[in-house]
């Protein structure tokens, strides 16, 4: 019972994708599974990004860098050994003349995202907030020039092609539910616990004795493991690598994600991946085209962004810590006397602050 | 020699540019700790307005068909009034959100403004000329200088010394310097909030207009993401100079901008394409020796 | 700087100076472990900043702070809070979104516990206060004098050797004072910790501290008893400025 307590959190998101999968598998079309596939790498994304920028409250725009750094790792290992020494003759002889195995691919080019996010956490997360977000977009931008202009390593802006396609629907689920245990794991351990008390007052974290730097930089590193992850996912579901895939859209697109499930919580980071999904999934078949009749109807290339980055605002607006208001889903036995999870807290607040006015009456006789 | 004397103008001219568009970054945050990415998409929208709405890649001209002081004027109001509306609609319900909320809501309102350019212009890349005059280059003391980069200059540092008059000797600028400083100090002083945040937001939009004209005659292309690339030096140059600094952002602007000059200049012709890298490289490299920027005002340290 | 249970905590001609501004101006203090010693005077007198330059938030200009005779003037806040000073704020300064068990446990971590032990330390010490309104309760629902307590009680999860408490009483009722008063004359003995206590409620000062040290415009003004203190002449005059506060003291 109590381990079914402690796990529920997981549980709550992780069966629902187990049956999606299942469902999916069993009686949707190919291309309803691969926009279930391609929507559980999303959640990877979102569910690592979010271990750094939920618990930490500070935004990072740059993990895409550490997405495409595994990316290219596991292209370098695994793809087209016959065309590696041509395309791609400046890579170091090992890497150039042999074919590694897929999973010590995959582990390696994770653990290279980890190292480089690790190595660069050093100096980000010195910055203030603001100065490490922008300075991540930096970051970013930085790995974009590199390797758009790496031409003898990366092929620059042209496409690696010719990756082994495993990235399959279970496999992908496992790796989705994998990261949401690790950010479970790391949001309840006591590095979690340490840094978001940083999130809600750095002064009073300090004067707990809670190190700002170690706790961000430890979560960064992780967050930074698992935006590896997927992009090891990504290269092997694509089949394909380019670095343009790992810039300013797909940033935008998991922050959306993040924003709107709200970041403050891991079930926010999975629901916000579910309905922004289902969203694109509708905006792209309007932008695809839908006959009525005889009519033509299409909407414009940029409606989708644009109706997404509106959905953000309004979001942002009127429901600042998303649909999930920053909760997880709980195991509910007895209704507690204390705020339970999900009610209403401004309500509570309310509650207690007329307490304290109706108490103001007798102070005042005193003096 | 000559060839110094060439790079030291680029480098000035493109330092003042950046100094302008880190000027106009630095008063918005300062005024309400917005870090303002759809600077970038006032600058884009700015040079869109030149032209018609279409999917051509050669439109006809807009604004761009108009006498030069009229286009002037028209894609300046276009482009400060699109800053004012930005402003009323999606970042005043926001003020009294975090540093950080505001940071991605400006994040969404560019992505909405870059959307709604591609919407409207389709997203390739366009061609339009205007002050095609300006190309030649001119001849003085024996250096031979574009038209273009005078121009930039001038302009540049004609704004910059009229926004630095504005900010230190008008009785509204003075109030908008001090709400940079400290917004709540400010206020309690009596400087009306709302005001000086248009006034922060116009000076931001008149900037970003300017330099999206300057910016079109120099390369004679319209894209969609054009002002993002000047934008993000401007972010650089304040976070360098010191958040909240503006004397701190306009060093930082011209930090930027001679050190790029100097990097496209001096690398090694195949190192060049990596130019951006050792910018944004050397951003990191200062902030690890001053966390805080250059200049580190009293707004950037928490009170306890 | 190791943690072990310090015996005194020693300020020395402390001068701290904002802008034109002199707000601490030579001040000499000094804190032993087992006692409580009341920090008064007028708004602006420099008592908030003692607090901060004793637990590091503020580098004085001049003087140091020592632990046991080791200086400790140069640490960060954070190293500061881990060799034994604890601190509450005036504003409380709680993690809002977090329970009341987290903050205490988050104060646990900070030292050094394990995640369990510190959890069970947090739950000791909110029963010791007799909180009573659920460890799970997020303390932004809190009600204003929970949390005046809650910051205490964080203060105290850091086990320290020093707790400096600012204005733990202000907003409180006469009962909830009273209660106050129990806890804070209690903690040295449960705690084996000495207390500097800021207050403007010259009941409680009266009530709970051993030895009273007044400042005024950055200068000491006196120390010692509270009896000495209430009769002391240069107290009487910084204090008649401001009648209804003469009245409360006297």
């Amino acid at each position: 019972m109590r381990h079914l307590r402690f796990w529920f959190p997981v549980l709550a998101l992780a069966v629902p994708l187990l049956l999606l999968v299942f469902l999916s598998g069993q009686f949707a079309s190919a291309g309803v599974q691969r926009l279930v596939t391609e929507a559980l790498i999303r959640l990877v994304f979102a569910v690592g990004l979010y271990i750094f920028v939920g618990n930490s409250g500070v935004v990072s725009f740059g993990h895409m860098a550490f997405a495409a750094i595994a990316a290219y790792a596991t292209a370098w290992q695994t793809c087209c050994q016959m065309l590696k020494p041509i395309t791609m003759s400046g890579l170091p002889a090992f890497l150039r003349d042999n074919t590694f195995p897929l999973l010590p691919a995959a582990i390696t080019s994770v653990a290279l995202a980890g190292l480089v996010a690790f190595l660069s956490g050093l100096i980000l997360m010195r910055l203030s907030a603001l100065g490490a977000s922008i300075s991540s977009l930096a970051l970013l931008f930085i790995l974009n020039v590199v390797y758009s202009n790496w031409e003898s390593v990366t092929m620059g802006t042209s496409t690696i092609v010719g990756l082994p396609i495993y990235a399959k629907p279970w496999i992908v689920l496992g790796c989705a539910i994998a990261a949401i245990v690790i950010a479970y794991l790391f949001q309840v351990s006591r590095w979690g616990l340490a840094l978001r008390a940083t999130r809600e007052d750095e002064v009073a974290a300090a004067a707990c004795g809670i190190s700002l730097y170690w706790t961000r930089l430890f979560a960064f590193t992780v967050s930074g493991l698992v935006a590896g992850l997927g992009g090891v996912l990504l290269a092997h579901f694509m089949g394909t690598v380019s670095i343009t895939s790992f810039y300013l859209s797909l940033t935008f697109l998991i922050v959306a994600m993040l924003v709107v499930g709200g970041m403050r919580s891991l079930a926010g980071a999975v629901v916000g991946v579910t309905v922004i999904s289902l969203v694109i999934d509708i905006l792209r078949r309007a932008e695809a085209g839908l006959s009525i009749g005889s009519m033509q109807l299409s909407m414009p290339p940029g409606t989708q962004e644009l109706i997404l980055a509106g959905i953000m605002l309004l979001i942002l607006i009127f429901r600042k810590d998303g649909i999930m208001g920053g909760r997880e889903f709980q195991w509910r036995t007895l209704p507690d006397r204390g705020l339970s999870q999900g009610e209403s807290s401004i309500g509570n607040q309310r509650a207690a602050r007329s307490e304290f006015v109706s108490l103001e009456e007798p102070t005042a006789k005193r003096s | 020699m000559a060839n110094f004397f060439q790079v030291l103008i680029d480098a000035v001219a493109l330092g003042s540019l950046y100094a302008l568009v880190a000027l106009s970054i630095g008063l918005v945050f300062g005024v309400m700790r917005l870090i303002n990415f759809a600077q970038a998409d006032y600058v884009t929208i700015g040079a869109y307005s030149l032209v018609v709405p279409t999917a051509s890649i050669t439109p006809s001209l807009l604004f761009g068909a108009l006498p030069t002081g009229l286009m002037i004027a028209a894609v300046v109001i276009t482009v400060t009034l699109l800053a004012l509306l930005t402003e009323r609609i999606a970042f005043r319900p926001l003020r009294n959100s975090n540093p950080t909320t505001l940071l991605i809501a400006s994040f969404a309102v560019s992505y909405f403004l870059q959307s709604l350019v591609m919407l409207l212009h389709g997203g390739r890349p366009k061609a339009v000329s205007i002050g095609g005059s300006l190309t030649r280059a001119v001849e003085f003391a024996g250096i031979r200088i574009p038209g273009v980069q005078l121009l930039t200059m001038g302009v540049a540092i004609t704004l910059l010394l009229a926004l630095v008059f504005f900010l230190k000797r008008t009785p509204i600028g003075i109030q908008l310097r001090a709400a940079a400083e400290d917004f709540q100090m400010a206020r309690l002083l009596g400087v009306p909030a709302n005001r000086v945040i248009a006034i922060a937001f116009s000076i931001s939009g008149l900037l970003g207009g300017a330099i999206s004209l300057l910016y079109v005659i120099q390369t004679g292309t319209l894209d969609i993401r054009m002002g993002m690339m000047p934008v993000v030096y401007g972010f650089f140059a304040t976070v360098i100079g010191g958040m909240g600094s503006l004397p701190g952002a306009v060093l930082g602007g011209f930090i930027v901008g001679i050190v790029s000059v100097l990097l496209q200049t001096y690398l090694p012709v195949d190192l060049r394409a990596f130019r951006d890298a050792g910018v944004f490289g050397l951003v990191i490299l200062i902030l690890l020796v001053r966390p805080q920027g250059l200049i580190v005002t009293s707004a950037a340290k928490e009170r306890v | 700087m190791e943690k072990l249970p310090h015996q005194t905590l020693e300020a020395k001609d402390i001068h701290v100076v904002f802008g034109g501004l002199r707000a601490l101006n030579g001040v000499n203090l000094t804190l032993s472990r087992g006692g409580i010693l009341g920090l008064i005077g007028p708004n602006g007198a420099g008592k908030t900043t003692m607090v901060n330059v004793l637990s590091g938030f503020q580098r004085p200009n001049q003087g140091r702070v020592s632990l046991d005779g080791v200086d400790v003037s140069t640490l960060s806040p954070r190293k500061i809070a881990q060799a034994g000073i604890g601190r509450s704020f005036q504003s409380a300064r709680l993690f809002r979104d977090m329970t009341v068990e987290e903050n205490l446990t988050v104060a646990g971590l900070g030292i050094g516990l394990s995640k369990a032990a510190a959890t069970e330390q947090a739950r000791d010490i909110l029963d010791w206060i007799s909180y009573r309104n659920g460890y799970d309760r997020r303390c932004e629902a809190l009600s204003y004098s929970d949390e005046r307590r809650i910051s205490i009680a964080r203060a105290l999860a850091l086990q320290p050797s020093f707790a400096l408490l600012d204005e733990p009483a202000s907003g409180m009722n006469d009962r909830e004072c009273e209660q106050l008063m129990e806890i804070i004359v209690n903690i040295p003995r449960r705690f084996g910790c000495g207390v500097m206590l800021i207050e403007h409620n010259m009941q409680v000062i009266m009530g709970v501290c051993e030895r009273i040290h007044v400042l005024d415009g950055g200068k000491s003004l006196a120390e010692g008893t509270p009896e000495h203190v209430k009769k002391d002449p240069a107290v009487l005059r910084a204090y008649l400025g401001d009648k209804a506060r003469a009245n409360a003291v006297i």
